[in-house]
């Protein structure tokens, strides 16, 4: 490793350490800092050595690198194999491989030459060499290097985590270095190697370490060497060049190829059975490159079929008004048959295939509708002792907005919620299935996921859709998927077995993280919702996202609505473009002779109501086919309609005239509902008819009902009233329950609703993002304090504290009068205090006042107008330079 | 955005008929889409796995299927109906049985990984031989049929290319002197050619027969016809005597009464099936010759067992013809992968507006019962309720006043029970025809009917199919085989035949009144109300009492 010592003797002014730096940034930047690492602000640090402190946890380091782009990581991969500080040409030639490597043909045994250390083509070293400061200015952006061109710095934390080892291989496929790996081995064999690989022999093991690791390193020398290598031994190597750099042999009695190189260090020994190959070697034979495949630019985003943007908005328009249909109509199911919540919470499997039945969808997009709506805050458990899941008050609400606001409601919950429907149906670690509406499917990345690949859609031309693979690439290029869901133990390789495993690909197969599933469920549901049409990213789903309706867009993470205020701006504007795309509600319907009537398109909702009670709905879409049946207008009559109400409804509701057919449907129930009566209060059954009495007590099917004549025109009951009605329907008739007065009761459903509920609030990932006014209240509080902290002083008299650091010592008549004199020129000063609990602390504060024993200042280090008992200062000084 | 068509969640098309972009929209779904419903505004269309096949199968590809969605829809068609008709289609030919020059039949794939998933089911295994190269697998020759019914059941229907062989040569050639195949005829002869083998939708009355012996006359080689019964053997016979270059000698009948087998031979499917000692003994019939061509009458009644035989004769072109291709059975599947995919079909008010087939009224006779009937139907046993409130007195004097009323006009009455129609006979004076009828005094009676010296014909259900009665005007049903639709559509085939006066036929179904019988005549009515026939409901009282009702 190189000297730690080396920047301390550097030139002068070159910051020492991370703080020293930030010190050196513009506000701006320390605001961008802040931006991209919004874990940071969270208390507000009080000065930059602890904002430096903060930004090098391990925590939050973990979390800044797993949120960099795929180029930047390899960038921060390829300084953590290099030497700190790493001067930013020799990053260069980590990135994009030393121009002038042996190629194939100047190397002599060419044939051995490991496949992979072909240099990259010139076009890719040219857009590395080009990238190459956009990833390090990234890296720097976010604290994560510092220091100048000529010394770049990884920050220690990131080094660590970066940097492999045998439990945690890097992506680089690099080993350890010879001096890492040769610790623990005896001086005699490290002469022993020395000998072998001709160099001068030395007693001390770090020169001889040294003067091994310069000859891997030296080009010229290494060629020489290699040149000399038996055959096979070069294939042994190319087996590890590109990682997993350990390969198993037997270290007692190696093949002749794997000796020639163990004798050299080519390979050391890890393990009785195990080899590693050094870094030094490895980065020789890859002609000096870290990865096999850097990536400096994003993957394309092809379009994959083109659309005319208004078939896209059509059908996206559609797609949203059957998502309002679906979600009236699965309310509409729970409020009359509402389902239990299981007592660990959510809906029972069979409740879920129920209610994916009566929608006509898959279990999957039930679970998601029924998401959808629980997000929105239109369904919730009503916590009755015997709990069930009801439509909430919020619903009714919801019913009465325009269509456009109701998809709005919908979606911006969409957008929002963390609690992910895809889950559903999946199984958690302890392999208990997960429940819909239940525990545990909060993933908080999944509002960013959403928005993101929204956004990334709306970068293709408009009216085209994307790739759905091209869309996870690019995903995976600005997010690689963390190194946790890479398969824990790679299987170390034997050089004489399997072939290598390229270093960069060593995740889990692309495509099973957790972001790529949430993006390809993003691209479902998005579809399901009308925000996309055919794949493409409609207009209105344009406007949701806060974008301009035309034009590129813009770049990676920007113009995203970060406040309430915006996002309720850009849903507005998207419901006002999808409002005109909806089809305008009908008010008639075409009556046909086979006994349906077809509404070709969606129908206001009274005559919607009221067909729904007088016909069964057959079908839906974009129009409704409804078929009258004996049953269904039955059970309009029961509702209280009478025959000639009906008639008139559908004259009036009606194009064409009414079926002859339809007019005697009705007419013939009319004539025989309400033909029987039924009494509660012993059961009864009369009727004018006695030979339809005598039919009834004649058919077997009555027996249950134990049904006694009373009178030519009357049975009575042992049954209860509607066990009789339910028994006599099921025979055929239309029997109606009539109350003590002999009045018919009107029996309907009723609709059940939840106490007032609210929504359940998204769990994001991390602190939300800090808006510009917090951020400057932050930067300028971090100022002061840095300020407090480090600003020298003026030597204070008598026995104040002289060394920067201590609490300043003053008289009390000494503190009185300076404050004064402070409050009268309005100047700052330094002071210490001590708190009501007993805690010393320093401060910069600007007197305003002085007054009854009590100070009334400005604090810059807390950015705000404090009052201080002048008896727990413990001292004053003033500030050496002018206090910004 | 104001085409005709509405597209449904449930994969239903609803096509608005008076819409001026109707017939064009018809035209455009029409090759995918089973025509389900044909009610006087809205016309309901359904896709179906099976339907887009057939059009697969006639050498239609999704983009055209959804072009012709997009194009004519009103709404936005939802983007998951689209995907799903690309993918259903994609899975068509897939799979396609081929003549391999060495290894005889074959199972040849453009697409290794379905080949491996359906080799995999136990179903398939049995039905394959050695596997020649990574695409490609033997089928044992007598599994043709088989292996086809099983690929459709697990949803990868193979396309059969393995050719016909072409039989053994007959000249066959129609006599076109003073008539001619009509358009529609000839585009479903055509149809059925260039396909090779499949099934002609027409409705009653519309010239199947003709369709049958136009197809016979482009194969020109030995034919297998197989019909439902002896009397459709004969008019069979009879009309290709009439039709085309084939004399008596030529065609032989293959029934209960006699057993020639000649170049044309025309089957029963009763003798077929007709069991003995476990076994089949007439199924040699279909190797008793070369045949080139063999001609399936009425395909929705194929018997299970034809099935079963027609399995092991997919080498041979197969024509199925039919009205409807509603089995009340369900089997549409195996009609699809055994006989062939649907060919030709015609809804049939299109071809009533061509004048083709008669216009008719239907008119439901609802007749109040009597007192004493109620209540003898409401004691009556649950089992004996449909046939006592079928054959009431009341019906029959309804039916006694119809016939009345329609006097001079051929009219047939048709029923289910025998002593019903023996009372309406006597009352009528009538003869009756039922199964007990000799075939040759029902030929004399058909004829007399034809020639006009009959006006009323009261007949059982032996005469439900394929009787060919020119001139009857008026049909009266009295009673049926329960709620069975396309018994429903049969009977109102008696009366389409186009009039020579062009007068409309009248089809009454005589129902009593709230009683069982009601519902059943809803039930049957469904098809034909679905095809466009709207039933009027007259009460019998007051057709009684008003004669211009």
């Amino acid at each position: 490793m190189a000297a730690e010592t080396g920047p301390a003797d550097g030139g002068r002014g070159a910051p020492r350490t991370l703080a020293e730096e930030l010190r050196t940034r513009p506000d701006d930047a320390l605001a961008t800092l802040l931006r991209a690492r919004p874990d940071l602000l969270s208390p507000v640090p009080n000065d930059l050595t602890q904002l430096a402190t903060r930004a090098g946890t391990r925590a939050s380091v973990v979390r800044a690198v797993e949120r960099l782009d795929r180029f930047a990581l390899q960038t921060a991969e390829a300084l953590a194999v290099a030497p700190d500080p790493c001067p930013y040409e020799t990053l260069r030639d980590l990135m994009t491989g030393t121009g002038d490597q042996p190629g194939p043909d100047d190397q002599p045994g060419s044939g051995g030459e490991p496949a992979g250390a072909a240099s990259l083509p010139d076009g890719l070293r040219a857009r590395i060499a080009e990238e190459l400061p956009r990833a390090v200015a990234t890296l720097r952006r976010q604290a994560l290097v510092w220091g100048g061109d000529d010394k770049l710095r990884l920050v220690r934390t990131a080094r660590e985590l970066l940097t492999p080892s045998p439990g945690a291989p890097s992506p680089t496929g690099l080993g350890p270095t010879v001096q890492e790996a040769t610790a623990g081995t005896s001086p005699g064999r490290l002469q022993e190697l020395l000998a072998t690989a001709g160099l001068p022999p030395t007693h001390d093991p770090v020169t001889a370490v040294a003067a091994l690791a310069g000859l891997f390193g030296d080009r010229a020398r290494m060629a020489a060497l290699l040149a000399g290598a038996p055959e096979g031994a070069l294939a042994v190597l190319a087996k590890l060049v590109w990682g997993p750099p350990y390969g198993e042999v037997s270290v007692a009695a190696p093949s002749p190829p794997v000796a020639w190189l163990l004798e050299r260090g080519l390979l050391l020994p890890s393990g009785p059975r195990n080899v590693v190959l050094p870094r030094e070697v490895a980065l020789h034979l890859r002609g000096g490159r870290a990865h096999r495949a850097p990536e400096p630019l994003p993957p394309p985003l092809p379009p994959a079929a083109e659309h005319r943007p208004q078939a896209v908005d059509s059908t996206a328009a559609g797609q949203a008004f059957t998502a309002l249909d679906t979600v009236e109509e699965l309310m509409g199911q729970w409020e009359t048959a509402a389902p239990q919540v299981l007592r660990a919470g959510g809906l029972s499997v069979r409740d879920l295939k129920r209610t994916a039945a009566a929608l006509d969808v898959t279990e999957q997009t039930a679970a998601f509708w029924i998401e959808l709506a629980y997000a929105a805050g239109l369904l919730a458990s009503d916590g009755e002792t015997d709990e069930r899941y009801a439509p909430t008050p919020a619903y009714d609400d919801w019913l009465r907005l325009a269509p456009e606001e109701r998809w709005a409601g919908l979606v911006s919950a969409w957008l929002a919620a963390t609690r992910t429907a895809g889950l559903i149906g999946a199984r958690d670690a302890k392999g208990r299935t997960l429940a819909a509406l239940g525990p545990e499917l909060d993933r908080s990345p999944a509002p960013e996921v959403r928005r993101r690949l929204l956004t990334l859609l709306a970068a293709v031309p408009s009216g085209a859709s994307a790739d759905a693979d091209g869309l996870l690439a690019r995903l995976r290029w600005e997010r690689p998927p963390h190194r946790g869901a890479a398969p824990a133990v790679p299987a170390p390789s034997s050089p004489s077995g399997a072939g290598s495993v390229p270093g960069s690909a060593s995740s889990a197969s692309p495509g099973d993280d957790l972001r790529s599933r949430l993006a390809r469920w993003t691209l479902t549901e998005a579809e399901l919702l009308g925000v996309t049409g055919r794949g493409a990213l409609s207009s209105h789903g344009r406007a949701l996202l806060g974008l301009p309706p035309e034009g590129p867009a813009p770049a990676a993470a920007a113009a995203q609505p970060t406040t309430p205020a915006e996002t309720a701006t850009a849903t507005a504007n998207a419901a006002r473009l999808l409002a005109p795309l909806l089809p305008e509600p009908l008010d008639h319907v075409l009556l046909q002779a086979d006994l349906t009537a077809v509404a070709p398109g969606p129908l206001e909702r009274p005559l919607a109501e009221t067909l729904g009670v007088l016909a069964e709905v057959e079908s839906k879409g974009g129009a409704t086919v409804y078929r009258f049946t004996p049953a269904s207008v039955r059970r309009a009559l029961d509702a209280g309609r009478a025959a000639d109400d009906l008639h008139t409804f559908l004259t009036a509701h009606s194009r064409t005239p009414v079926p002859q057919p339809l007019a005697y449907l009705i007419d013939d129930v009319a004539r025989k509902h309400g033909h029987l009566r039924i009494g509660a209060a012993s059961a009864y059954v009369r009727c004018d008819d006695e030979a339809l009495l005598v039919e009834i007590l004649a058919d077997r099917r009555s027996a249950g009902l134990r049904l006694r004549r009373l009178a030519p025109t009357v049975l009575a009951s042992q049954a209860p009233p509607d066990a009789l009605l339910d028994g006599l329907r099921a025979m055929g008739y239309a029997p109606a329950a009539e109350s003590a007065e002999g009045d018919v009761l009107i029996t309907r459903a009723e609709a059940q609703r939840t106490p007032p509920r609210t929504a359940p609030t998204p769990v994001p990932d991390g602190p939300p993002r800090p808006d510009d006014t917090l951020l400057g209240a932050a930067v300028r509080a971090i100022r002061a304090g840095d300020l407090a902290a480090t600003a020298p002083h003026k030597p204070v008299p008598a026995a104040a504290g002289t060394a920067s650091g201590r609490l300043p010592r003053t008289t009390s008549a000494d503190t009185l009068a300076t404050m004064q004199a402070a409050a009268l020129t309005g100047s700052a000063v330094w002071i210490g205090y001590v708190n009501a609990d007993g805690a010393a602390s320093q401060r910069v504060i600007a007197p305003v006042r002085v007054e009854g024993g009590f100070v009334t200042a400005y604090d810059h280090t807390a950015d705000e107008v404090r009052t201080y008992p002048l008896h727990r200062i413990t001292g004053v000084a003033e500030l050496a330079d002018e206090a910004g | 955005m104001n085409g005709p068509l509405i597209v449904q969640s449930d994969k239903t098309l609803l096509l608005e008929v008076d819409h001026e972009q109707a017939d064009a929209c018809r035209r455009a779904i029409a090759p995918f889409a089973e025509l389900e419903r044909a009610p006087e505004h809205i016309h309901t269309y359904r896709v179906t796995p099976l339907g887009l096949w057939n059009a697969r199968a006639a050498g239609h590809d999704a983009e055209q299927v959804v072009d012709a969605l997009v194009e004519f829809s009103r709404y936005p068609v939802p983007h998951a109906l689209l995907v799903d008709v690309a993918e259903t289609m994609a899975r068509y030919g897939r799979l396609r049985l081929l003549k391999h020059p060495t290894h005889g039949l074959v199972l040849e794939t453009s697409d290794r990984p379905v080949l491996e998933e359906i080799l995999r089911s136990k179903r398939v295994q049995p039905l394959v031989g050695a596997r020649i190269d990574p695409d490609t697998v033997v089928v044992h020759p007598s599994e043709r049929g088989q292996i086809k019914q099983t690929l459709l059941k697990l949803g990868w229907p193979a396309e059969d290319l393995a050719g016909y062989v072409d039989g053994e040569a007959h000249p066959i050639e129609l006599r076109e002197d003073g008539w001619g195949l009509r358009p529609y005829q000839k585009q479903a002869v055509e149809g059925f050619w260039h396909g090779g083998s499949g099934v002609v939708v027409l409705p009653c009355g519309a010239g199947k027969t003709l369709v049958g012996a136009g197809a016979m006359a482009t194969a020109k080689s030995t034919t297998l016809i197989l019909v439902t019964n002896t009397v459709s053997a004969r008019q069979w016979k009879h009309e290709l005597v009439r039709r085309t270059s084939l004399t008596e000698e030529e065609i032989g009948e293959y029934s209960g009464t006699r057993k020639e087998i000649r170049p044309v031979t025309i089957a029963t499917y009763q003798v077929l099936t007709t069991k003995r000692k476990g076994i089949y003994p007439h199924l040699e019939l279909f190797d008793s010759r070369d045949w080139g061509l063999i001609v399936y009458d009425e395909v929705h009644l194929l018997p299970a067992p034809v099935f079963k035989f027609t399995a092991d004769l997919q080498a041979r072109r197969r024509l199925g013809l039919t009205a409807t291709l509603v089995r009340e059975d369900g089997r549409e599947s195996d009609v699809f992968s055994l006989i062939g995919p649907k060919r030709f079909d015609a809804p049939w008010k299109e071809i009533e507006a061509q004048g083709y087939i008669a216009p008719a009224d239907c008119v439901e006779v609802r007749v109040n019962l009597t007192e004493t009937e109620r209540l003898a139907y409401a004691t009556a046993e649950t089992e004996e309720k449909y046939r006592y409130c079928a054959t009431t007195g009341s019906k029959r004097r309804v039916t006694e006043a119809l016939v009345a009323r329609h006097r001079g006009q051929q009219t047939l009455v048709i029923g289910q029970y025998i002593d019903q129609l023996d009372e309406l006979g006597e009352h009528l004076d009538a003869p009756v025809i039922k199964g007990e009828t000799t075939n040759a005094q029902r030929e004399k009676l058909f004829d007399a009917f034809r020639q006009g010296e009959l006006s009323v014909l009261v007949v059982s259900k032996v005469a439900n199919f394929s009787i060919d009665l020119p001139e009857a005007t008026v049909a009266i049903q009295v009673s049926g085989t329960f709620g069975s639709r396309q018994e429903e559509a049969q009977r109102l085939g008696r009366v389409l035949r186009p009039k020579a006066d062009g007068h409309p036929a009248v089809f009454y179904s005589v129902v009593a009144r709230d009683t069982i019988d009601q519902d059943f005549a809803a039930h049957r009515q469904r098809f034909l109300a679905e095809q466009g026939y709207a039933y009027r409901i007259v009460d019998a009282g007051e057709l009684l009492a008003d004669e211009d009702v």
